[in-house]
C-alpha cells in the first residue's frame, strides 16, 4: 500500500532519461539539416524532454537540442505511457520478482504450452469473424486522416 | 482442382533435386486435408496475382491455399493455448489497423486476420497466410495507434516474406519419410503433421536476419500507411527496459535479437530517409482495453 502511494506520488510526466547509443549531433531543430548546436558522444546521459517524429529533444551536459531517436537508448524505470502497466504488474504480483507469481487468471505463454496446445476451432472461428475487408480498412484509414504514400523498402545495412 | 494441379506440376518442374514421388505424395496429402477447411475462406484471396510469381515464390512452391491452411492450423492451436481477449471492439480495432497496414504490402489480398490473446507475456506471433496475434501484455505497453501499427507491420513482414513457411518447408523435407509413414498409421491431419506439435512453430527462433528484415519492413509499411514510422522503434525501446530474466519477455528475448541490437540495426537502415516523412501517431484513437 505504501508502495502504491509512492508510485502515485511519482509525477507521471517526469522527464525520461536516456543514454546516447552512438556519437551524434545535437541540432537546433528536428531536421537533419538544422544547425548543429553540440555533439553527443556514445554513453552520454541525456534527459528526454519531447518527441517529434523520429527526433527527441534532449538536455545533456554538452547542451540541449534535437537528436535522432534511434541514437538514444531510453533509460530505466518509466515505461512511457505504460506507467499504468507498471501498476498493473505490481497489482498482479509480477513486479519486482521478474516472474509471474500471481495473476488474475491470465497466463504466460511458454514453449511447453505452445507445444501441447490443442486446436480450438470455435475460438478460431471467432477470431476470423472479426476480419476487416480491404475496403473497410480504407474507410478506417480515412477516418484517422491516414493517407497512403509510396515508400521503397529499405536495404539491409552493410 | 485443375488449377491447383497445374500449380503443383509447375512447382515440381522448377523444384530441385528432392525425390519427386515424396514431394508429390506430400502435396496430395496436404491438399486432401486442407480442402474443406479453407473452402469458405479463400474467396477474397482467389485470383489474386502476386508480383514475383506469388504462388510459386516459396521454396518448393507451396500454394497460397496451402499456406493459408497451414497458418489456420497453427492459429487454431495458438488459440488453444491462449484464447482471444473477450472484447469485440478491441478485436475489430486491431483488425482495422492490421488490415490497413497489410494493404500497403505486396500481398494485400491474403485473408488477413489479427487478434489480441490472453497472456501477460509480451510477444506477438505470425503464422503463414496472414494470421497475426499479439498478447494482452504487449498491447498494454502501447501508447499510440502508430505503435500498434508498427508491431503488426513487423508480423506482416514475416508473413509476406514467408519466414515461418520456409522453416516448415525445410523441416518438412527433412522429415518427409517419417511423415509419410505416419500417414499410414496415424489419424492426425496431414497439416498438423507438417507443423509439428501444437503451435510450437511460432515459438521457434527465426534467423536473426529475418527479424531484422521484418523490422525494416515494419517501418516502411507504417510510413506507407500514413503513420509515424517510429512506432515500432518506440515499442522496441520500451521492450529494452525489461530485464532479460523477466518471465514476461523470456520467450521474446529467446527468439529475437535484443531490442537494443534491433534498434541499432534499424537506425543504420533508416538513416535520414524518414526525415521528410511526417505521419500520424493517433494516440487518442488507440483503443484501451477495459
Amino acid at each position: 500500500m505504501i508502495l502504491l502511494a509512492l508510485l502515485f506520488a511519482h509525477p507521471a510526466w517526469a522527464a525520461e532519461s536516456g543514454t546516447a547509443l552512438k556519437a551524434d549531433a545535437l541540432r537546433a531543430e528536428p531536421f537533419a539539416d538544422a544547425k548543429e548546436v553540440a555533439a553527443l558522444a556514445a554513453g552520454d546521459k541525456v534527459e528526454i524532454l519531447k518527441k517529434n517524429g523520429g527526433w527527441l529533444q534532449v538536455k545533456s551536459a554538452r547542451g540541449s537540442g534535437w537528436v535522432r531517436m534511434l541514437s538514444i537508448r531510453k533509460g530505466e524505470a518509466r515505461k512511457g505511457p505504460g506507467d499504468a502497466a507498471g501498476l498493473l504488474a505490481l497489482a498482479s504480483g509480477r513486479a519486482g520478482t521478474g516472474k509471474v507469481v500471481a495473476t488474475t487468471g491470465i497466463r504466460g505463454l511458454n514453449e511447453e504450452e505452445l507445444k501441447s496446445a490443442k486446436f480450438n476451432e470455435p475460438e478460431l472461428k471467432l477470431a476470423e469473424s472479426f476480419a476487416t475487408s480491404k475496403a473497410d480498412a480504407q474507410k478506417f484509414a480515412v477516418q484517422g486522416k491516414l493517407a497512403a504514400r509510396k515508400f521503397d523498402y529499405l536495404a539491409a545495412p552493410q | 482442382m485443375t488449377r491447383w494441379l497445374c500449380m503443383a506440376v509447375l512447382a515440381l518442374g522448377c523444384g530441385a533435386a528432392w525425390g519427386l514421388d515424396l514431394e508429390q505424395e506430400l502435396k496430395k496429402t496436404l491438399k486432401e486435408s486442407v480442402q474443406q477447411k479453407i473452402a469458405p475462406q479463400t474467396g477474397a484471396a482467389q485470383g489474386s496475382k502476386e508480383p514475383g510469381g506469388g504462388l510459386l515464390a516459396g521454396l518448393g512452391g507451396t500454394s497460397q491455399e496451402d499456406e493459408v491452411a497451414i497458418g489456420r492450423q497453427i492459429a487454431g492451436n495458438l488459440l488453444g493455448a491462449a484464447p482471444l481477449v473477450k472484447d469485440k471492439r478491441l478485436q475489430k480495432y486491431v483488425n482495422n489497423v492490421g488490415r490497413w497496414v497489410a494493404s500497403q504490402s505486396e500481398r494485400p489480398d491474403l485473408p488477413w486476420h489479427f487478434g489480441v490473446i490472453e497472456s501477460n507475456d509480451i510477444n506477438a506471433f505470425a503464422a503463414p497466410g496472414g494470421y497475426i496475434f499479439l498478447t494482452r501484455g504487449l498491447y498494454r505497453l502501447l501508447g499510440s495507434e502508430a505503435e500498434l501499427a508498427g508491431v503488426l507491420a513487423h508480423e506482416v513482414g514475416h508473413v509476406i516474406r514467408q519466414h515461418h513457411l520456409k522453416i516448415l518447408q525445410q523441416s518438412q523435407l527433412l522429415d518427409m519419410g517419417g511423415k509419410l509413414l505416419a500417414k499410414q498409421a496415424g489419424n492426425n491431419s496431414a497439416v498438423q503433421k507438417l507443423i509439428g506439435s501444437g503451435a510450437e512453430v511460432v515459438a521457434r527462433s527465426l534467423d536473426k536476419n529475418a527479424e531484422l528484415e521484418a523490422d525494416r519492413i515494419a517501418v516502411v509499411l507504417s510510413a506507407r500507411a500514413g503513420y509515424d514510422a517510429f512506432g515500432l522503434p518506440e515499442v522496441l525501446q520500451q521492450m529494452g527496459h525489461f530485464a532479460r530474466d523477466d518471465g514476461s519477455v523470456a520467450l521474446l528475448f529467446k527468439t529475437h535479437p535484443h531490442p537494443d541490437d534491433r534498434l541499432e540495426k534499424l537506425g543504420l537502415a533508416m538513416g535520414g530517409q524518414f526525415d521528410a516523412i511526417k505521419g500520424q501517431t493517433l494516440e487518442k484513437r488507440l483503443y484501451r482495453i477495459k
